[in-house]
């Protein structure tokens, strides 16, 4: 079968909007069903306060909403971007972005609901600090989403860059192959960031005095359980911008592939491990806050040690780009 | 759209090699340093003890990220890198504040700065490592659980500055493009300043945040 470049380009950007969407509307309706799940919970608990309750549960549940918005978006693009004239190669680049956009919103998605239902949990215990809560929670989905943030660039870049006098083999395969490797790889880092959040707001209910070092740590654990989705960004990036000589051979494109498929897959458990690392360390820090130091410095080599398979599977990876 | 990964660049052949100046980015960065030496000289110009606005500012400013240096490394070491963490922390915060306002860029926008801020706070902490347990302890470290996991080692220590120089320009530079291209897409129309808003102020604060707590936290390892 024969398809010339005109309906190929569009054939890939109307299945890339496709999977964005259905991919990115998964996370973050279970982050906010869970959001959702935990108001109840703490409405029964003191229903005095369900004003206040439900209002968090909204402004909760409006963040978690982001990374679909972001897939949205890129769907959007995605089907009404002008093609004329497009090459082959630009077909790759759209399913590429489809599928980026799609994985990396899931991640972000389930994450962001974390804070939001453990605010609401905590509003309800202790409704003297609700404003400070809140506060929390906003910051922690924030730097939830960065792992979707991260895809949408990418998924941005490879939409809206000029690939065009590049050879179609092998570069189509890394173009593909960028895509997957952020997408995948923010699943788990949305993931744990969220669990790291959604502790910290646990935390400063139960120990209001604490909120600063719960804060700092929780920044430095979620920022350090992205680092697979930076890893997956790294890879992207050397994927979309490295000059590939052409070749038709099957294993130059394979290669390229499996190295966006590797650091993707290798991303999602150091991402999640990392992100329990981080709920732990800011669970006790709000009980203790006196070793607040100490505990940070052991959660960073916690952290440092489940990352490492994530550095293994980036070697792979540019061996898999240079070496092959 | 077709700005999108352009960088205007001076090229000057040097001995047979080219170097390469990223002409905006540097000028932004004299942009950030000035700003920054007004600032200093406005809270430290007339001290009273009775302070003035602008003093009560620095001041507060100053405390606070000497508390954190002090909680993360002890009183001895925090008064060696406090300054340090002020002064990155200053930095990094205007830099990226810098490009919500109109025709400037934020400096950690280019990979080179936030790569080279990294660089700078991986040789400190290597640094103050090997000053405070000693070069053999210090290489103990990479030879453990067993010797043959060294390179693994090393190579872990140096994906901590790829992680932490590419989570600060990923943010910028993706909040960025994400700008660029809604405005394109609105003709800049209600949703630009909204998003400049939360890109530039809220996650280039805690981007900033973030870096410099890293660079405190990675010493504090080191040390320790």
């Amino acid at each position: 079968m024969n398809i010339d470049a005109s309906t190929f380009v569009h054939l890939a950007a109307y299945t890339g909007g496709g999977i964005a969407m259905g991919l990115g509307a998964i996370g973050a309706a279970i982050g906010e069903g869970y959001t959702a799940g935990e108001a109840n919970s703490a409405v029964s608990r003191n229903p005095e306060i369900s004003g206040d309750i439900f209002k968090n549960m909204l402004v909760g549940q409006a963040v978690a909403e982001s990374a679909s918005i972001f897939a949205l978006v890129i769907a959007i693009l995605l089907l009404f971007l002008d093609l004329t004239g497009a090459v082959y190669l630009k077909g790759a680049a759209l399913l590429g972005a489809g599928m980026c956009m799609g994985l990396g919103a899931i991640g972000s998605g389930v994450g962001s609901g974390f804070p939001g239902g453990q605010a609401c949990l905590g509003i309800s215990r202790q409704p003297a600090v609700a404003t400070q809560l809140t506060t929390n929670m906003l910051i922690g989905s924030a730097v939830c989403q960065t792992p979707a943030i991260f895809s949408m660039v990418v998924a941005l870049m490879l939409m809206f860059m000029d690939f065009s006098n590049m050879p179609l083999y092998p570069t189509w395969a890394a173009l593909v192959g960028a895509g997957l490797s952020t997408g995948l790889a923010a699943i788990g880092s949305g993931y744990g960031g969220g669990m790291a959040a959604g502790a910290s707001c646990e935390g400063i209910a139960r120990q209001p005095r604490s909120v600063g070092n719960v804060t700092t740590t929780m920044l430095v654990g979620q920022a350090v359980a992205q680092t697979p989705a930076i890893f997956g960004l790294l890879v992207s990036f050397i994927l979309m911008f490295k000059a590939f000589p052409e070749s038709q051979a099957l294993s130059a494109s394979m290669a390229l592939l499996s190295a966006g498929l590797c650091m993707g897959f290798g991303g999602i458990g150091p991402g999640i491990g990392n992100g329990m690392a981080a709920e732990g360390a800011v669970r006790w820090v709000a009980r203790n806050t006196a070793h607040a130091g100490e505990l940070m410095r052991i959660m960073l080599v916690g952290q440092a040690v489940s990352q490492s398979t994530a550095i293994y599977a980036m070697v792979v990876s540019l061996v898999l780009i240079f070496v092959l | 759209m077709g700005e999108l990964g352009k960088i205007h660049q001076l090229v000057i052949p040097f001995l047979g090699h080219e170097i390469r100046l990223n002409l905006e980015v540097i000028l932004m960065t004299w942009i950030v340093f000035v700003l920054l030496i007004l600032f200093g000289i406005a809270t430290s110009r007339k001290k009273q003890i009775l302070p003035r606005p602008m003093q009560v500012i620095g001041e507060l400013f100053v405390e606070q990220f000497y508390t954190l240096t002090e909680d993360a490394l002890d009183k001895k070491m925090a008064e060696k890198y406090g300054p340090l963490v002020c002064a990155l922390f200053m930095f990094l915060v205007l830099s990226n504040w810098l490009g919500i306002i109109p025709h400037l860029e934020e400096p950690t926008k280019d990979l080179n700065t936030p790569l080279s801020l990294g660089l700078m706070g991986f040789a400190i902490a290597h640094y103050a490592g090997i000053k405070t347990k000693g070069f053999k302890a210090y290489a103990k470290e990479y030879c453990e659980p067993m010797f043959f996991m060294m390179p693994l080692n090393v190579i872990g220590e140096l994906a901590k500055i790829v992680s932490i120089a590419f989570r600060l320009f990923g943010n910028i530079m993706g909040g960025s493009i994400i700008i660029l291209v809604v405005s394109y897409l609105t003709y800049s129309v209600i949703l630009p300043p909204f998003l400049n808003a939360f890109f530039g102020l809220f996650v280039g604060t805690i981007q900033a945040f973030v870096f410099t707590m890293l660079t405190i936290v990675y010493i504090s390892v080191q040390i320790k």
